[in-house]
């Protein structure tokens, strides 16, 4: 019986969600929960927090499907729940929020660049992921957000303004400023761990 | 030709290709020669690279079954809630 509703459009499957159908509601959570799992982790980088985030969104969701039009996809909306969900997490633990004109990241490190070439399998190890979950923690929750929608789980720029309510030209500019805060905090711990490297062998 | 500050402002664009031929060819022409915009245009496409490569975690055990009785929670405070709208007139 759940087989049959493999092949049913998220638009049907929310219409009958909408008359009762909690096989139809089902459905979705199992299409979108581990998409909502996945971005709420990332933007927390805590499993029970993200976790807390997934029934916050699909409790949400359950709450508010009869009042949704379809003015978006489903996909859309549920990834909009998730983000502000995450956001309020993230607003709780009061990490720094930023104005547009912050702009450290201009303070780049300029001596950063035997990290970079080379096949990307070569630096993604267990150390590594870790810098990189930590870069993402350095980042102020609004620049998050952006960075995670788009760099992590891949949407595009007009879906990420779609879901955070922003205008394209604002994704653009906070996904910048994120990106070069990301890649400064990746060049310090290759600049360390290399240093690391380099005294480990003169030793 | 672009200045240093130029290439680094417009650098996220140029990575995701959102930039008129003209200035993608001054971009390429000025990284070329700069070693210092190389470097930057290098890290930060690893960096990209390297988030993107990464996979999606999978939930942890028990996750989904804890999500549904949340949900069957709700419901069946929403079914009281529809017999008995208010249960302190009871």
């Amino acid at each position: 019986m759940a087989q049959e509703l493999k092949a049913v459009p998220d638009e049907s499957l929310v219409r009958r969600a909408q008359s009762d159908d909690d096989r139809a509601f089902g459905e979705l959570i199992e299409r979108y929960e581990t998409k909502v799992y996945s971005l709420a982790l990332k933007m927390l980088r805590n499993p029970e927090d993200a976790e807390d985030v997934l029934q916050d969104t699909f409790l949400r969701a359950y709450r508010g499907i009869k009042s949704f039009q379809g003015h978006s996809t489903f996909s859309t909306w549920i990834y909009r729940i998730t983000a502000n969900s995450a956001l309020m997490k993230l607003r709780k633990k009061k990490l720094p929020t930023v104005s547009i004109d912050d702009a450290d990241e201009r303070e780049a490190p300029i001596s950063i660049a035997d990290w970079a070439p080379g096949p990307v399998e070569q630096l993604l190890n267990e150390e590594t992921r870790q810098a990189m979950s930590e870069a993402i923690d350095a980042l102020p929750a609004e620049f998050r957000q952006v960075f995670v929608l788009r760099d992590v789980e891949g949407l595009s720029n007009a879906e990420v303004a779609e879901i955070l309510d922003l205008s394209v030209a604002a994704v653009k500019s906070r996904l910048h400023r994120a990106r070069l805060k990301a890649r400064n905090h990746l060049a310090h711990f290759f600049n360390d761990t290399r240093g690391r490297r380099t005294m480990g062998a003169r030793s | 030709m672009m200045t240093c500050k130029e290439v680094l402002e417009s650098i996220s664009l140029y990575l995701d290709e959102d930039l008129k031929q003209d200035i993608v060819l001054e971009m390429q022409h000025h990284i070329g020669k700069c070693s210092d915009c190389r470097a930057e245009f290098d890290t930060l496409t690893m960096t990209l690279k390297l988030y993107r490569h990464d996979e999606s975690p999978q939930m942890p055990a028990g996750c989904h079954d804890r999500l549904i009785k949340v949900l069957q929670i709700e419901k069946m405070r929403e079914k009281q809630g529809d017999a008995d709208p208010d249960p302190t007139k009871a």
